[in-house]
């Protein structure tokens, strides 16, 4: 890697860069962050989606300042103006539809990028850390996806804002005041509406911004996991570099536009071919405004939260059901603790592991399924089967990483050319 | 490594197989027991699809007319404007002020309906729904079903009634065109709660009175101005899809020449 | 580091140009539509459609003012001995025979109209946009014994004769410009359109 060695000293360089590096650590960030940075070399395609998200976080954050532009907030000018957006906007269908689909893609991506993290036990130590920042940013995203889906003003807008705020009414003591207080209203209204904008365009950005800054900085002092789940930072070679290590720059930083071409290509078709994707994307019901006297049948929240939905139907009490929506989505928080096993990746995992690990895929995927259909019985009971697969991966986890009879992590990573 | 990326793909396409079901099962739910052979109708209301095709510029500017002439006298279509529509339906300006508008409207004015919501309200009981976004909310095969089953009633006020939305307010205003049409109903053997019982389901029409058209034209008249209210939810699609092609084209060619180079960098990993 | 097979570095150099310069291009494409967004929207367009403005009421000596494309317009009528008087300042102007200010081809005239008597001006100083103020009297006591009659812009002091055009020593440097427009009959005035034959069929 002779291309290298020049970049491993920090070069402040001449003129205009040498009086602005004395200044300004630019060619020493550069350097630790891309040049000096090592990466193991035997990522594979899991491994693009962390980019990929920080990617759909920009252009979420464009098409959304441009959006902001031309919505006008208020349940009586939020469709309209949407509708002028998309029809007397230049490309403004196009800017709205990159936003509406944006938020699916960021889901599409944030769910793969975690699901690694559980495939190659990305969240085990060191790295709870940088896990729990990414559970921040799960957890920031939804509320900011919900809000934004509020926005539009649209029939499924007010009754989504109607039944994910009255969970909060499950609370005991302060859940009806916490609901009227969150509403600002009796009922979903105008100034929920306005609040639900300012926390969509200000508030929670900000703080998404700040957990993903947190989120890469854990990242770089950490250093990434790979599928192999070995830690390359105990292999240095005689030049103190990771023996399985590369430079992130150039050749991770080559590979990852590889993978923004796959996904802006695949990303374009849905946008220009099948924007509304069956009704996932964007919803029917949501091209009728907002209506207090009728709820869109059936009704169902957006894709990326129905594992959820079902969870909470999946239980005839209200309150334990509100109660084990939020312990589903929690649940996360607790991995690395319990996780017991001596080895991080599936690879190296015994029939426990990875027998569970298809249970919980399954039920996630089952749930997710079973959070688009109406609430009949047949559904309900198979949302309970899920739910119960979907928690006892999660409870069952102390005990069957360590009952897992798993193999020998070699050494070096696995890597073919 | 190809077990990860059949999951990886699996997962990416779990949306497409939901959409694909979700799409189906709205036809195949009301279906029970209203199948039915011998039915004069040759396909089952349920099934029928609009079939259009909103790149056909000339089924657009039928289907504009209809909505002129059939639909604008009550139904709104707030959010599209009369210059815009004629441009993008190629209708020059001196035929479009003729035909299409309104005598006191301004190419410059929204498609709204002379009809006051008060009024709309004293003689339907509520006011007609806007149609811009109809196509969208609802489907195009829905309005396509909703004018091919509309048929007389006794048993309602208004003597129209709809197997699509029963106890429709709106009158029967293309019964001129498509003639009158009866409910033949037939009785069908089911199992209520473990007791067998009858039940009268819908059989097939009849047509009481024929209209000015034959049903293959009133099909067709149909599928136009369905085609029509498609363009209008959606005015930008078909520029959207010529769009795309490039879009598409050039994503995939940017990530061939970066391929190529991802696989020079890498001959230096070993 | 050795490498065990020869890189061709002009190859490497090729493909990183060739990949740069794609998604330069690509960013380019990305940017149309964001910068696209912000020129008038379609109803901004429809509402920037001609208007018509009815000139039977007007007397010479009058003006009317009109808003088109979010531009106010002055419409006044100028009496026989206006326009004859005209010709005689234009020693005082900066661009007597309007060669540098932006007017249609059939106003690039002294009278800077369509007809003599008529004249039809966007009433934005062509300094920094303010509206200029009718002084119509001449031999003004603030304006001096040789004003001819005109507009003052309060803003910045710029100075307008009747047809517009722009007294030397104003900081602005070009006539008040004149919109696109044309008669559909004597009294009935099109601003915003200068083809009769279109605006008629619109």
């Amino acid at each position: 890697m002779a291309s290298n060695d020049a970049a491993s000293q920090v070069n402040q360089g001449a003129g205009f860069m040498g009086w602005l590096n004395k200044r300004l650590p630019v060619n020493k960030f550069i350097s630790d962050q891309l040049l000096e940075y090592y990466a193991p070399k035997n990522f594979n395609v899991w491994y693009f989606f962390g980019s990929l998200a920080l990617l759909v976080l920009v252009m979420q954050l464009v098409s959304g300042i441009f959006l902001t532009m031309f919505y006008k907030v208020g349940d009586t000018t939020a469709f309209e103006s949407v509708e002028f957006i998309r029809r007397e906007v230049s490309y403004g269908w196009l800017i709205q539809s990159l936003h509406a689909i944006g938020a699916s893609a960021f889901f599409v991506v944030v769910y793969l990028h975690m699901y690694r993290a559980l495939m190659y036990g990305s969240y085990k130590a060191p790295r709870e850390l940088l896990w729990l920042f990414g559970m921040f940013i799960y957890l920031a995203l939804m509320a900011e996806a919900f809000m934004g889906y509020v926005l539009p003003w649209g029939n499924m807008s007010y009754w989504a804002a109607t039944v994910i705020i009255n969970i909060f009414s499950t609370i005991p003591v302060i859940g009806p005041g916490l609901v009227e207080w969150i509403r600002g209203d009796y009922g979903v209204a105008d100034a929920t509406l306005n609040r639900f904008f300012s926390l969509h365009v200000v508030a929670i950005p900000l703080i998404l911004l700040l957990l993903v800054a947190l989120h890469l900085v854990a990242l770089r002092q950490v250093g990434s996991n790979n599928p192999d789940g070995i830690e390359i930072k105990e292999n240095k070679g005689s030049d103190g570099k990771p023996v399985d290590g590369i430079p992130f720059h150039p050749y991770y930083t080559v590979k990852d536009i590889v993978g923004v071409g796959f996904f802006l290509t695949l990303f374009a078709v849905v946008v220009f071919f099948v924007p509304t994707f069956g009704g996932l994307f964007m919803e029917e019901a949501n091209f009728e405004p907002a209506n207090p006297l009728s709820t869109p049948e059936p009704i169902a929240p957006s894709w990326y939260f129905t594992p959820y939905y079902a969870i909470l139907r999946a239980v005839p009490n209200q309150r334990i059901g509100a109660l084990l929506l939020l312990l589903a989505v929690l649940a996360f928080f607790f991995l690395p603790w319990l996780d017991r096993s001596p080895v991080k990746s599936v690879r190296y995992r015994g029939l426990w592991f990875k027998g569970m690990l298809a249970v919980f895929t399954v039920s996630f995927l089952a749930l997710m399924y079973l959070g688009l259909k109406p609430a009949s019985a047949s559904y309900v009971n198979a949302a309970r089967v899920f739910a119960i697969g979907y928690f006892s991966f999660f409870v069952l986890m102390p005990l069957y990483t360590k009952w897992d009879r798993v193999k020998s992590v070699p050494k070096r990573v696995s890597f073919h050319e | 490594m190809s077990k990860s990326i059949v999951l990886a793909l699996s997962l990416l396409f779990t949306p497409w197989a939901l959409a694909a079901e979700t799409a189906a099962e709205p036809a195949a739910e009301p279906a029970a027991g209203a199948a039915v052979e011998g039915a004069a109708e040759a396909v089952n209301w349920q099934d029928l699809k609009a079939g259009n095709e909103v790149s056909n510029i000339s089924s657009l500017q039928e289907g504009a007319r209809n909505f002129s002439n059939y639909c604008l006298g009550c139904h709104s279509m707030k959010f599209m404007r009369w210059s815009r529509m004629c441009d993008d339906l190629r209708v020059p300006k001196a035929e479009c002020q003729a035909n299409l508008m309104p005598p006191n409207a301004k190419p410059a004015d929204y498609m709204v309906s002379s009809l006051r919501a008060e009024d709309a309200v004293a003689w339907f009981g509520k006011e007609p729904p806007d149609l811009s976004l109809i196509a969208r909310s609802r489907g195009v095969d829905y309005i396509y079903r909703l004018f091919k089953t509309f048929y007389v009633d006794p048993a309602k006020p208004t003597h129209t009634n709809n197997l699509v939305l029963d106890g429709i307010a709106m009158p029967a205003v293309l019964s001129e065109l498509e003639g009158v049409k009866t409910a033949v109903y037939k009785n069908v053997d089911v199992v209520v709660d473990g007791k067998p019982s009858v039940q009268k389901v819908f059989d097939h029409f009849s047509t009481t009175s024929p209209g000015q058209l034959t049903e293959a034209q009133y099909d067709k008249f149909l599928r136009n101005t369905v085609n029509f209210l498609d363009y209008a939810g959606d005015p930008t699609q078909v520029d959207r899809r010529s769009i795309g092609i490039w879009v598409v084209l050039f994503l995939l060619a940017f990530t061939g020449i970066a391929w190529l180079m991802k696989k020079d960098y890498w001959k230096d990993v070993h | 580091m050795a490498d065990q097979e020869a890189v061709d570095l002009d190859r490497r150099k090729f493909l990183t140009v060739a990949t740069a310069a794609t998604a330069g291009v690509g960013v380019v494409f990305a940017a149309t539509p964001f910068v696209a967004s912000w020129s008038p929207s379609e109803r901004a367009k429809a509402l920037g459609a001609p208007i018509t403005v009815d000139l039977s009421k007007l007397e010479p000596g009058m003006m009317l003012t009109y808003v088109w494309r979010k531009q106010p317009i002055y419409i006044f009528k100028r009496t026989p001995e206006t326009v004859a008087k005209l010709a005689a300042h234009d020693a005082q102007l900066k661009d007597p025979k309007s060669s540098d200010s932006d007017q249609p081809a059939y106003a690039t005239n002294e009278m800077r109209s369509l007809r003599p008597d008529v004249a039809v001006l966007i009433a934005t100083c062509t300094h920094l946009g303010c509206l200029p103020k009718q002084r119509f009297e001449p031999a003004d006591a603030e304006l001096g014994a040789d004003w001819p009659g005109g507009f003052r812009c309060p803003c910045h002091g710029s100075r307008f004769d009747l047809a517009g055009r722009v007294f030397n020593g104003s900081p602005a440097s070009v006539n008040l410009r004149v919109p696109p427009y044309n008669f559909e009959n004597d009294n009935t005035l099109v601003i915003g359109s200068d083809d009769a034959a279109v605006q008629g069929a619109a």
